[in-house]
């Protein structure tokens, strides 16, 4: 009897935990949530003199592709986690050495808050569907 | 971690704006001001911001910081001297020597901080949005 419920964890519920698109949604979820302390600094600062504004490293999207193209993500997705950097490509115009630019940070705010709303509905959806296949009801 | 991300990066900013439109109004309210506790005229105030570390993040990379009143110093340039006998403050010569206040700067500076103000409540409203998201999921 307990052939059928180990068939239906084999091909349900491991797939949507150890899914590519879970993994890399849960990831970057912590990635959107540390890019907006990045953007609340640099926006907090607009005013300090020399400072360099924050953003997520490059380095992060290339690990997260590279591990992609490997196709091992789902195991591999606790090491790669989002980091900040100093911004090199953000150029100063101002007199005092400043890169932050608060119009530059307002829309890249709000372009984060939609990728945000975006995985959270993604990461809500899979955990419906999940819902859905143990109770066989839809709401 | 915050539930909402940054929040208190842009409370330390908020909190530091406020003070200087606070300051920024004893300006202009003391434009005429030519006695004071400390004797002579009014002399205006300046804020200055220092940054506050919030947190060091993962990995040795740069540190997430907020900005807080330094100090609130006195301009001590010389105000301008008016001939004006009738005055009650006016020396031997008949001149008065008036507050250090400059409208023209302290409106500048006015819409500059309430800018300021109204970008670091945009973060706000938006990690708000980013967290009640985050509740939302699996619902």
């Amino acid at each position: 009897m307990l052939a059928p419920a180990l068939l239906i964890s084999g091909c349900v519920i491991d797939p949507i935990f150890q899914s590519d698109n879970y993994h890399l949604a849960r990831t970057l979820l912590d990635a959107a949530a540390l890019r907006h302390e990045a953007i609340a600094t640099n926006v907090a600062n607009v005013e300090t003199p020399g400072y360099r504004r924050l953003d997520l490293s490059t380095d992060f999207a290339s690990r997260l592709k590279s591990s992609l193209a490997a196709g091992d993500f789902a195991r591999r997705s606790a090491e790669i986690r989002p980091q900040l950097a100093v911004d090199g490509a953000a150029r100063s115009v101002r007199p005092d050495g400043n890169t932050v630019d608060l119009e530059r940070e307002l829309v890249a705010m709000n372009r984060n808050a939609v990728e945000h709303q975006f995985l959270a509905d993604l990461v809500s959806s899979s955990l419906k569907q999940l819902k859905m296949a143990i109770t066989g009801r839809v709401a | 971690m915050n539930l909402i991300a940054g929040v208190d990066i842009s409370a330390g900013a908020l909190n530091a704006n406020k003070t200087r439109l606070d300051i920024i109004a004893q300006n202009i309210a003391n434009a005429q001001t030519t006695r004071t506790p400390q004797g002579g005229p009014y002399q205006r105030r300046v804020v200055t911001f220092e940054t506050e570390l919030i947190r060091r993040t993962l990995g040795g990379g740069p540190s997430l910081q907020s900005v807080r009143i330094g100090e609130i110093a006195v301009d001590r340039t010389a105000g301008q001297q008016v001939h004006n006998p009738q005055h009650p403050d006016a020396n031997a010569e008949g001149q008065v020597t008036m507050p250090n206040v400059n409208l023209a700067y302290e409106m500048v500076d006015l819409i500059t901080a309430s800018r300021a103000y109204e970008a670091n409540l945009s973060v706000v409203r938006s990690a708000r949005q980013m967290a009640l998201k985050t509740l939302e999921i699996g619902k």
